[in-house]
C-alpha cells in the first residue's frame, strides 16, 4: 500500500449523529427533525482530489437510505475510488539523480534534490450497510464494511448504542468495531529493514478493535456540545511495504535504501471536543481533537466552519482546519551507514512532523423546480513539515525525537517531510423521495 | 504519561458535561428547541462531508479522526 | 415511540388559560362543561405533521359529543405557525403561546404533547408524541370521556 490510498468509510461520528436523528424523528419530537419526510432518501457525491505533482484521485460515492414508518432504517453505501499519480518512496531526496528499482523491477530516475517518488494507479472500492433500529430512548445502529483493493482486503462490523437521557438533552453512545484486514503486497512481502530481496508471498493479516464513548449534551437554546474518545488497537502487518529509508553515508548522501519496517502492534487514543451554535440565522461549528499512540505521535487538529445563510435554500459555509503532529519515535530521514540498525524505521512522512492547513467553502443550494439539495465544495491543502520553511528549500530538520526507544541517529540536512499541496472538488447531491 | 494525562482530560471533559445536567434541563424545554430541530444543528452537520475529510486527513496525516470503529480499509498511515 | 399516560390518583386541576387566537382569544373558562383536547404543537415538530389531519378528523367526529380540540402553538415567531397553518389545515381552535408559559403550567415534556381534560376540568390523560399506530387507542379513550 503505498498510496494516499482512500480510507475507510463511513466514520463512526457519522453512524452516531444518524442514529440520533431518527431516534428523535419516531415519535416523541423534542429536539431534532428527521433528516427528510419521506421513506427513502439518496446521497451521492464525487470527489476529485489531486496532489501538485503528485496523486489524483477520483471517488464518486453512492447511498440509498430506507426508513420505515417505525423509525427503522437501512442503508446501503457504495464508493469507488481511481488513484493515480506518484507516491514518496521514503528514500531521501539527495544532491545528485538516484535510480530506484520498484517491486515490479522496473526502474526510476529521480532528479537532484526532488522528493523519489514511484507512480502507481490503484482502484478501490467499498460497500457499507448500516441498520438504525430506534427502540424508545435506545437506539443500536449495526453496520458492515468490506472493501478491496489491489493489494488490500477489509472486512469489518461494528455496533453502537445511542442512549437519550433527561428529556433527550443529553445523548450518551456507546459502540465498539472490529476490522479484519488482509495486506498481500505486489511482488511478495520484503523483510523488513532489508534491501528487498527476499520476499515472501501470501497475504499479512491486520486487525484492527475499536471502541468509542460520547456525549453530547444541549447547553442552551442553541447551544450543542459534545465531546467523543475513541481508542483502537492495531495488530498485525502495519508496515507499509513499498517504502523505503535511504543509507546515508558520512556526508549525509544516500548510498543505498532498506526497506521500512514498523511495530506489529499500535495503540491509538482520541478525544474530540466539538460545538454547533446557532446565532440569529447562521451556525458556527467548533471542533478541537487530541490525539496520541504509542508510536509517539502527537497530534492537535483545530476545526472551524461557519455556515452563512444567504436565503431560504441557499448557503455558504467557509472552512478553516488546523493540524499539526509530532513525529513517529522510528520516524527517519535516513539511517546512518555503519551504525547498527534501529528495530524499527519508517521516512514515510506521514509518520512524520507534520504541519497541514486546510481553507475551503462549501456552497449548497437547490435548484429551481427541483427537489434535493447540492452542494459544491472546493478546498485547498498545505502539507509541511516542520522544520522545513515551506519554500521547498532545504534546511535544518530536527532529529527523532529525545524519546529512548528511537535508535536512529540522523543526520539529514534536506527537509523529510516536503511540502505538499492539494486541492480538492466534491460536488454532492442529496434527495429524498 | 501524555496518554494518562489524555484519558484524565478526557474523563473531565465527559464529567463536566455530564454534570451541566441541572443548568441545562431548567433553560431549555421541549418547545425551546426550535432552532436545535433544523437540520443543521447538529454536531456534524454533513455526514457525507466528514466521511470525505476523515477519508482524506487519515490517509494524508498519522492520526485517525475517531473512525476506527467498523472502518478501516487501507494501510495508508 | 414513547407513550406515557399518567392516570394521577388525585385527578390534577386543568390550569386555566386565556391566549390569543387566530381571530379572537381563546379562554380555558369558555370550555367549562366541554370535553377538552389541548395539543401542543409547533411548526418545526416532525410528528406535528401527522397528528393535524388525525385531529381534524377527530374533531369533526366528536363535536357532536362535545369534544373541543385547542391546538396551542408554541413557535417563536407568529409567521412560522402560520406558514404550517397554510399547509395543514386546522377547523379546531389554535392559540398562540410563544412564551411557553401555558405549557409550563402543564407540564410539557415532549413535542407534541396532547392533554385529555375531562368536563369536570381535571386532566385525565397526557400524551407524549403521536404515534399513527396508536391513534386508535387514543380516539377509545376521548370517546369514554365524552360518554361521562
Amino acid at each position: 500500500m503505498q498510496l494516499d490510498a482512500p480510507s475507510p468509510t463511513r466514520p463512526l461520528r457519522h453512524r452516531l449523529r444518524s442514529a440520533a436523528c431518527l431516534l428523535l424523528a419516531s415519535g416523541a419530537c423534542a429536539g431534532k427533525a428527521t433528516a427528510q419526510s419521506g421513506n427513502t432518501q439518496l446521497d451521492t457525491s464525487t470527489l476529485f482530489y489531486t496532489e501538485r505533482g503528485r496523486t489524483t484521485v477520483v471517488e464518486p460515492m453512492v447511498r440509498l437510505t430506507r426508513s420505515l414508518s417505525d423509525g427503522q432504517s437501512f442503508s446501503a453505501q457504495l464508493v469507488l475510488d481511481a488513484m493515480t499519480g506518484a507516491s514518496p518512496t521514503g528514500a531521501t531526496p539527495s544532491k545528485i539523480a538516484q535510480t530506484v528499482t520498484s517491486a515490479s523491477g522496473s526502474t526510476s530516475t529521480t532528479e537532484a534534490l526532488k522528493v523519489p517518488v514511484s507512480p502507481f494507479r490503484d482502484f478501490r472500492g467499498a460497500l457499507d450497510f448500516d441498520w438504525v433500529r430506534p427502540l424508545g430512548l435506545v437506539t443500536p445502529t449495526t453496520s458492515a464494511h468490506v472493501s478491496r483493493e489491489r493489494d488490500y482486503r477489509s472486512l469489518g462490523a461494528s455496533e453502537v448504542v445511542s442512549i437519550d437521557l433527561m428529556q433527550r438533552l443529553t445523548t450518551l453512545t456507546v459502540g465498539g468495531g472490529y476490522n479484519s484486514d488482509e495486506v498481500t503486497p505486489i511482488g511478495g512481502t520484503p523483510i523488513g529493514l532489508s534491501d528487498g530481496s527476499v520476499r515472501t508471498q501470501g497475504s499479512n493479516s491486520k486487525r484492527v478493535a475499536s471502541g468509542t464513548i460520547g456525549l453530547s449534551r444541549v447547553l442552551t437554546r442553541r447551544w450543542l456540545v459534545g465531546v467523543t474518545g475513541t481508542r483502537i488497537a492495531e495488530r498485525g502487518y502495519l508496515t507499509e511495504p513499498y517504502k523505503v529509508v535511504s543509507l546515508l553515508d558520512s556526508v549525509g548522501t544516500p548510498s543505498d535504501q532498506l526497506t521500512e519496517k514498523r511495530p506489529e502492534s499500535r495503540s491509538r487514543s482520541g478525544i474530540e471536543a466539538s460545538s454547533a451554535y446557532h446565532l440569529d440565522q447562521d451556525v458556527v461549528y467548533t471542533t478541537y481533537r487530541y490525539y496520541w499512540d504509542d508510536w509517539g505521535i502527537r497530534s492537535h487538529t483545530l476545526d472551524f466552519k461557519y455556515r452563512h445563510e444567504l436565503g431560504s435554500t441557499t448557503y455558504f459555509t467557509p472552512h478553516v482546519r488546523l493540524y499539526a503532529q509530532t513525529q513517529a519515535d522510528f520516524f527517519s530521514g535516513g539511517l546512518q551507514q555503519g551504525v547498527p540498525l534501529p528495530t524499527f524505521a519508517s521516512a514515510d512522512y506521514r509518520l512524520g512532523p507534520l504541519r497541514s492547513g486546510t481553507l475551503g467553502g462549501t456552497f449548497g443550494f437547490h435548484l429551481p423546480k427541483s427537489p434535493g439539495e447540492l452542494t459544491l465544495r472546493v478546498e485547498y491543502i498545505h502539507q509541511w513539515g516542520k522544520g522545513d520553511r515551506g519554500d521547498g528549500e532545504t534546511g535544518d530538520v530536527e532529529g527523532p525525537s529525545d524519546d529512548h526507544r528511537s535508535s536512529v541517529s540522523s543526520t539529514v540536512t534536506h527537509p523529510t517531510v516536503a511540502p505538499v499541496d492539494i486541492g480538492t472538488v466534491v460536488l454532492g447531491y442529496s434527495v429524498g423521495f | 504519561m501524555s496518554s494518562h494525562r489524555g484519558v484524565l482530560g478526557a474523563a473531565l471533559l465527559i464529567i463536566v458535561i455530564a454534570g451541566m445536567n441541572g443548568c441545562a434541563a431548567m433553560s431549555v424545554h421541549p418547545w425551546d428547541r426550535d432552532l436545535l430541530a433544523e437540520k443543521k444543528m447538529k454536531l456534524v452537520p454533513s455526514p457525507t462531508e466528514r466521511a470525505i475529510d476523515d477519508h482524506i486527513y487519515f490517509s494524508k496525516e498519522g492520526s485517525t479522526g475517531g473512525q476506527g470503529v467498523g472502518g478501516g480499509g487501507c494501510g495508508c498511515n | 415511540m414513547s407513550v406515557i399516560a399518567e392516570a394521577a390518583p388525585r385527578p390534577r386541576v386543568a390550569p386555566t388559560f386565556r391566549l390569543p387566537g387566530i381571530s379572537s382569544p381563546v379562554a380555558s373558562d369558555s370550555l367549562a362543561g366541554k370535553v377538552v383536547l389541548i395539543d401542543f404543537w409547533a411548526s418545526w415538530c416532525e410528528p406535528c405533521r401527522k397528528s393535524f389531519p388525525w385531529m381534524s378528523d377527530l374533531q369533526k367526529r366528536r363535536a357532536a359529543e362535545g369534544l373541543v380540540i385547542v391546538a396551542i402553538n408554541l413557535d417563536k415567531e407568529r409567521d412560522k405557525a402560520d406558514a404550517f397553518l397554510d399547509q395543514h389545515p386546522a377547523p379546531f381552535l389554535v392559540a398562540f403561546d410563544p412564551e411557553g408559559k401555558t405549557a409550563e403550567a402543564y407540564h410539557v415534556s415532549g413535542m407534541p404533547t396532547s392533554v385529555l381534560v375531562g368536563r369536570d376540568g381535571t386532566i385525565l390523560e397526557t400524551h407524549i408524541g403521536f404515534d399513527p399506530k396508536k391513534a386508535g387507542a387514543w380516539d377509545a379513550k376521548i370517546a369514554e370521556a365524552c360518554k361521562r
